[in-house]
C-alpha cells in the first residue's frame, strides 16, 4: 500500500474559494469545552436547592417556565428571521438583521437566570430520561451558542457553517423548552 | 473581515452569568456559600455554616446505618408523588412530596404551629430538615410513607398514604405572608399562614379554584413538588 501523494484540498471543491475550516474546528472546540465544563460543574458541585425568587412569581419553578417560554418565542422569531436572511421566505430590508440579532441577544440574556437556577440550585441529574436530557442539552445549549457567536465573528467561514450552528441552537433550545417547561405545565 | 459584536454578546452572556450566580450565593440561606464547588473540599465548617443539604445528608448518615455505608442510593421512590395524611393522634398533618432525588415537606396543626422541610432521598429513606432546625426522618413501607417529625421538643410519628390530587401539598406566598396547606384523602384541607413571627390558622382552600386573599391581596396556591425550593 505505497501512498500516493495527492494534494489534499484545505476545503471541499463544493466551497467558495477562500473560506476557511479551520476557525470553524476551533470554535466548535471551543462550544464543546463550553458544554463539558458546564457538565462537569453540574454534576460535581452539591447543589444548592435553593436560588434567588424572581419577584412576582408563586414558585420558582413558574417564573422559570415563563422565562423560558419568552426565550422559545424568540427562538422562534430568530428562527423566521433567519429564513428571511437567507432568502428562503420573503422577508427583506435591513430591519430582518437587526431584529434578528436583537432577539437573540434577548433570548439568550433572558435564559441566563433560568440557566444559573438549574446549574446552581438543581444541579446536572440523571434521575430519570427526561432530566438527563434536560441536563444534557442544557449543557449543549451553551456550547452551540459560543460556537454560532465565534462563527459569527468571521465571514470565512464555509457557508454551511453558520446554518448549522443556528440549527444546533434552536435544536437545544427547543428540547430544554419541550423537557423543562412542557414537562411542567402538562 | 472580522466583527466584533458577537464577542461583546458572549461577553455580556458571561457576566451575567456571573452575575446570577454571585446574587444566588449571597442570598442563599445562611450558610448556603458552603454549596460553592471551590469549598466543597474543605473541612465541614460549624454546622450552623454548612448548606441545608449537607447538612440532610450528614443526617441520613448519623441515624441510619444503612445510607452511612452507601454514600447515594437510587431512590425507591415514584419520580414524582406526595404523600399526606396526619400524624399519630391527629396532633396534625404532614405531606412529603418526592421529586427524582429531592424532597420537601410541611407539617401543620391548622393552628399556629408549622415547618417547611427539605431534603434528598437515598433508597427508601427520606431525610429533610427544615430552617429552624426540625427534623423528618421516614422510609418507604410498601406504598405507604412512614416516619417521625422531631420538632420543637415534640416527636411525631406518622403513616401517611400517597395523596391522590386533589388531596396532596399546597402552598401560596404574598408580599409578607407564606400560607401552607395539606389537602386530606377527604377533601378537606389543614393549613397554616404565617406572617412575619405570628402564625394563625390559614384561610379555607379550595383545590379546584386555588385563590384565597390575604389582607386584600389576592393569592394562588400552588402545588408542591419535591424540588421546591422554600
Amino acid at each position: 500500500m505505497a501512498s500516493i501523494p495527492v494534494p489534499v484540498p484545505e476545503v471541499s471543491p463544493a466551497e467558495p474559494s477562500g473560506t476557511k475550516i479551520g476557525p470553524v474546528v476551533i470554535a466548535f472546540a471551543i462550544g464543546t469545552a463550553v458544554s463539558f465544563g458546564l457538565g462537569v460543574y453540574g454534576r460535581l458541585h452539591t447543589p444548592s436547592g435553593h436560588a434567588v425568587n424572581i419577584a412576582g412569581f408563586s414558585t420558582g419553578a413558574a417564573a422559570k417556565a415563563f422565562l423560558a417560554s419568552v426565550v422559545m418565542a424568540l427562538v422562534l422569531v430568530q428562527t423566521v428571521t433567519a429564513m428571511g436572511l437567507y432568502g428562503r421566505i420573503p422577508l427583506r430590508g435591513a430591519w430582518v438583521g437587526t431584529v434578528h440579532r436583537w432577539s437573540g441577544r434577548l433570548a439568550v440574556l433572558i435564559s441566563v437566570p433560568v440557566a444559573v437556577h438549574c446549574l446552581y440550585a438543581l444541579g446536572f441529574q440523571t434521575y430519570d430520561g427526561r432530566v438527563i436530557a434536560h441536563s444534557l442539552f442544557g449543557c449543549f445549549f451553551y456550547g452551540a451558542f459560543v460556537f454560532k457567536m465565534l462563527i459569527l465573528t468571521r465571514d470565512d467561514s464555509p457557508n454551511w457553517a453558520l446554518p448549522l450552528a443556528g440549527g444546533l441552537v434552536l435544536t437545544g433550545i427547543t428540547a430544554l423548552w419541550v423537557t423543562g417547561v412542557l414537562w411542567f405545565l402538562v | 473581515m472580522k466583527h466584533r459584536s458577537p464577542l461583546f454578546t458572549l461577553a455580556a452572556v458571561a457576566v451575567a452569568f456571573i452575575i446570577m450566580f454571585t446574587v444566588d450565593v449571597l442570598a442563599g440561606p445562611p450558610g448556603a456559600s458552603s454549596a460553592q464547588p471551590a469549598d466543597t473540599s474543605a473541612p465541614p465548617a460549624p454546622t450552623s455554616a454548612t448548606s441545608p443539604s449537607r447538612q440532610v445528608s450528614k443526617t441520613a448518615a448519623t441515624t441510619t446505618s444503612a445510607s452511612a455505608s452507601k454514600s447515594t442510593e437510587e431512590s425507591m421512590f415514584s419520580k414524582k408523588v406526595v404523600y399526606a395524611g396526619h400524624t399519630d393522634h391527629r396532633s396534625g398533618a404532614i405531606a412529603v412530596a418526592v421529586l427524582g432525588n429531592q424532597s420537601a415537606a410541611y407539617f401543620c396543626d391548622g393552628r399556629s404551629i408549622e415547618s417547611w422541610l427539605r431534603g434528598a432521598v437515598e433508597g427508601a429513606d427520606i431525610s429533610l430538615r427544615s430552617k429552624d432546625g426540625a427534623t423528618l426522618q421516614a422510609s418507604l413501607d410498601g406504598d405507604r410513607l412512614k416516619g417521625t417529625l422531631k420538632i420543637k421538643n415534640d416527636t411525631l410519628k406518622f403513616e401517611i398514604n400517597e395523596a391522590e390530587k386533589p388531596a396532596g401539598l399546597y402552598r401560596a406566598r404574598g408580599s409578607r405572608t407564606t400560607i401552607g396547606w395539606i389537602v386530606l384523602e377527604d377533601g378537606s384541607a389543614v393549613g397554616v399562614q404565617t406572617n412575619g413571627a405570628d402564625s394563625t390558622p390559614a384561610p379555607e382552600l379550595h383545590p379546584e379554584n386555588p385563590q384565597v386573599t390575604v389582607n386584600g391581596e389576592s393569592l394562588d396556591a400552588q402545588p408542591v413538588n419535591g424540588n421546591e425550593d422554600l
